[in-house]
């Protein structure tokens, strides 16, 4: 029997006729998927600016919060899912879950190199004009902090809208299910569409945030 | 423009929105009550949802559809917990599912529903009338497959079955009208078992490949010709009466759900369910837009 | 029994370390895919990017690779390799490979061509010619970078092979898709102990061989940048 390469199918990569009747079906998909990406990346954010002010100030606790961190970061993200679900259910909360740890890790890490990043000197400077130690962490340290964190909120954003994708296998909403629909109908359009547009969200997001870093730290490159 | 002429403006802007919006809101008769239908994770789940919910749409019910929910061991917990009220069953099948494969699903439809009843009634759900529309299990081989080792029926395969292997989805390996099925009745012992999906690409595409010599399909399926696929017939009857039954909590089942569910089931035919899938599966056409037409044609929408 | 003690039971049960389904035979399949990817990945990654890196040019472009490659969702590259390639290993092999290119690429050129300039000057200096210079002078200074790239796409791959299993594909992630298929969580759990356990075994042994093929000089410095390089992850 011939084994053609490519699936008998008769759609094209996009069918565009299809696509033009079914574009609530992309925003809905879009928009959940932004809605889950921003409660990640908030809620990592909320968690890892103290963890990483703590492993900052207390250096003992640097080491254990980087370890566990590093190890709960390499754990795919369907296995961390898959194991939630047992305790969570198959839900929004078990995969914010998991998604805020990988936020969370990427976030504490790059808050510490950005707090552990500001010259001796300018402590001391500081500490020389008398400043106490939190008005000089809220008023010298992390905004020279902020390149750093602006860094780890870039890829902690990126990283996140990819891994929502996967998320749709335990039935969360977002552009993960129309890539699922594409793969169960055998349908390319679903599939193409939604890995381009969660593509495009990422650039677009990665953008922005750097956007807003040139306003927010105008003396850094955001590069 | 002068502030008059702009405040016309915006007082006419206003009126025409609020008019689109009081067009827009439907004046609905009475509700009569919410039905949340769930649907199984293959194409012929969805159209069956969309044809028994729409229905009930129609007759004025509020129904919430939950599909691609999965197989039915996610289906019936989500039945049993409430979270759904109603699925679209296949009588053998679910007979054997809700007895744990105690045998006693037969090919009379009428017999294997009423003993699915007797399961069903203590989980507080219902079996309605099973339609005379069929969808079995069913296993096929390629055409050229079957030229080569002669093979019509399933017994055909006792020779050669430990050169093949058998692709379907997971829950095959469990379900007393898959493997073990095979296994029991014919006597069948295959090469090796592959994980695919129940009746989906990943089977299809592992026919095509030959990664499959034989794998499990439905026997509504639309696309079995095209693809070069021929089904071996079950001559010793494993698969019984697959009917098409709607499954209900007791809560729902009013006497007036019941008599729309009932006038679909005997309207719907195994050639019509076919007919729609091929516009589901090879058109690429939506499940709700297909069933919508099947429900116009006969009657049954305003 | 509690859900933790039916786990353990699980992967006490010697049916489940035996035939074609079980854990010996997934894990196997699993470091299989992983290994093909990396290595026809590395392949074509390092060259490049140690050749970008040494000559300093296209910089931007290898640099912006990474974040492309990050910004790719892996389950749906998976599905497009299935739907373009049919069943089997190659799908599955092109998309991992795929998407173990840009830590590597990116990484094997920014260590190439953040070598100290003075040491390259020092080398020219000594004598060395263009190639032996790259060989025995910038690649041991790269060594840190380059290794940090090749195990940030391992770990990489290891994590996007369990998604394999959504296009029928073997390997770990098959416990985790078919258990929750059957709604049987006892496997769902023991597949993604199993995975995670793969990931950081991966992360950890690769670490190990960083370390042992850093020049002893290089150890005594410090290398903050390393650190960035762990922060990819799409699966």
């Amino acid at each position: 029997m011939t084994t053609p390469v490519f699936l008998d199918v008769v759609d094209p990569w996009i069918n565009w006729d299809w696509l033009s009747t079914h574009l609530p079906l992309f925003l809905t998909a879009l928009q959940d998927h932004v809605t889950l990406t921003l409660i990640a990346v908030a809620g990592g954010l909320v968690i890892s600016i103290p963890l990483g002010i703590g492993a900052h100030r207390w250096g003992v606790l640097r080491n254990p919060i980087l370890t566990v961190s590093g190890i709960l970061y390499t754990i795919p993200s369907l296995a961390l899912f898959s194991l939630l679900v047992p305790y969570t259910g198959l839900s929004g909360l078990t995969a914010e879950i998991g998604l805020i740890s990988y936020t969370v890790l990427i976030l504490v890490r790059n808050i510490l190199v950005g707090l552990e990043a500001v010259p001796r000197d300018v402590l001391d400077a500081a500490d020389g004009m008398g400043y106490r130690p939190f008005r000089r962490l809220i008023a010298v340290e992390l905004p020279l902090a902020l390149p750093a964190i602006f860094a780890g909120l870039r890829i902690a954003t990126v990283t996140t809208i990819g891994l929502v994708t996967v998320a749709a296998l335990i039935g969360v909403g977002g552009l993960g299910q129309l890539i699922l629909q594409g793969l169960v109908d055998n349908f390319h359009t679903p599939l193409v569409v939604a890995t381009v547009l969660s593509i495009a969200l990422a650039f677009v997001a990665d953008l922005g945030i750097a956007g807003v870093q040139r306003l927010a730290v105008p003396w850094s490159r955001s590069g | 423009m002068n502030w008059k002429l702009r405040s016309a403006y915006l007082a006419a802007s206003i009126a025409v929105a609020v008019a689109i919006g009081a067009c827009g809101s439907t004046s609905t008769p009475a509700a009569k009550g919410n039905i949340t239908i769930g649907g199984f994770a293959f194409s012929e789940g969805s159209v069956l949802a969309e044809l028994y919910g729409q229905a009930l749409q129609h007759d004025g019910y509020t129904v919430t559809f939950k599909l691609n929910l999965g197989s039915r061991e996610v289906v019936a917990p989500a039945i049993k917990s409430g979270q759904i009220d109603m699925y679209v069953g296949y009588a053998a099948t679910d007979l054997e599912f809700y007895n744990s494969g105690a045998g006693e699903a037969s090919g009379d439809p009428i017999a294997t529903t009423a003993k699915l009843n007797t399961h069903l009634q203590s989980l507080g759900l219902v079996a309605l009338t099973p339609s005379n529309t069929v969808d079995q299990n069913a296993f096929a081989v390629t055409k050229a497959t079957a030229a080569k080792y002669s093979l019509t029926k399933l017994s055909d395969l006792a020779p050669v079955a430990s050169q093949f292997v058998l692709g379907a989805g997971p829950e095959c390996k469990t379900r007393p009208f898959c493997l073990p099925g095979l296994q029991n009745t014919y006597g069948l012992h295959f090469k090796d078992f592959k994980t695919l999906d129940t009746d989906g690409p990943l089977t299809r595409a592992a026919f095509k490949n030959g990664s499959i010599q034989i794998g499990l399909v439905f026997s509504s399926d639309a696309d079995l010709n095209q693809l070069g696929l021929v089904v071996l017939q079950d001559d010793k009857h494993l698969e019984a009466a697959d009917n098409v039954v709607p499954i209900l909590r007791q809560a729902v089942a009013t006497d007036e759900a019941k008599t729309v569910l009932n006038s679909i089931s005997s309207k719907l035919t195994t050639k019509d369910l076919v007919q729609m899938n091929s516009q589901v599966e090879l058109l690429h056409q939506d499940a709700d837009a297909v069933t919508l037409a099947w429900l116009q044609q006969h009657n049954f929408s305003s | 029994m509690s859900f933790l003690s039916k786990v353990i039971a699980w992967f006490a049960d010697p049916a489940n370390w035996q035939g074609s389904d079980g854990i010996p035979t997934r894990l196997v399949e699993h470091i299989e895919l992983s290994a093909e990817a990396v290595a026809i990945g590395a392949v074509i990654a390092l060259p490049i990017g140690i050749v970008l890196g040494h000559y300093g040019r296209f910089g931007n472009a290898a640099i912006n690779l990474s974040n492309v490659g990050r910004a790719v969702p892996s389950f749906a590259i998976l599905v497009v390799a299935f739907q373009a390639f049919g069943l089997g290993n190659l799908p599955i092999i092109v998309a991992l490979t795929a998407l173990a290119i840009p830590p590597m690429l990116t990484n094997s050129y920014v260590a190439l061509n953040e070598v100290d300039p003075d040491i390259k000057e020092a080398a020219r200096g000594m004598g060395y010619r263009d190639f032996a210079q790259l060989l025995r002078v910038e690649l041991p200074q790269a060594v840190p970078l380059l290794m940090a790239g090749i195990r940030t796409s391992a770990v990489q791959v290891v994590a996007t092979a369990t998604l394999a299993a959504e296009i029928a594909g073997g390997g770990l992630g098959r416990f985790i898709v078919d258990g929750y298929a059957q709604q049987i969580y006892t496997e769902v759990f023991g597949g993604a102990v199993l995975v995670a356990l793969l990931a950081l075994a991966t992360e950890v042994s690769l670490s190990g061989v960083q370390k042992l093929l850093v020049p002893r000089g290089l150890r005594l410095q410090k290398a903050p940048a390393a650190q960035r390089a762990t922060t990819f992850k799409t699966a």
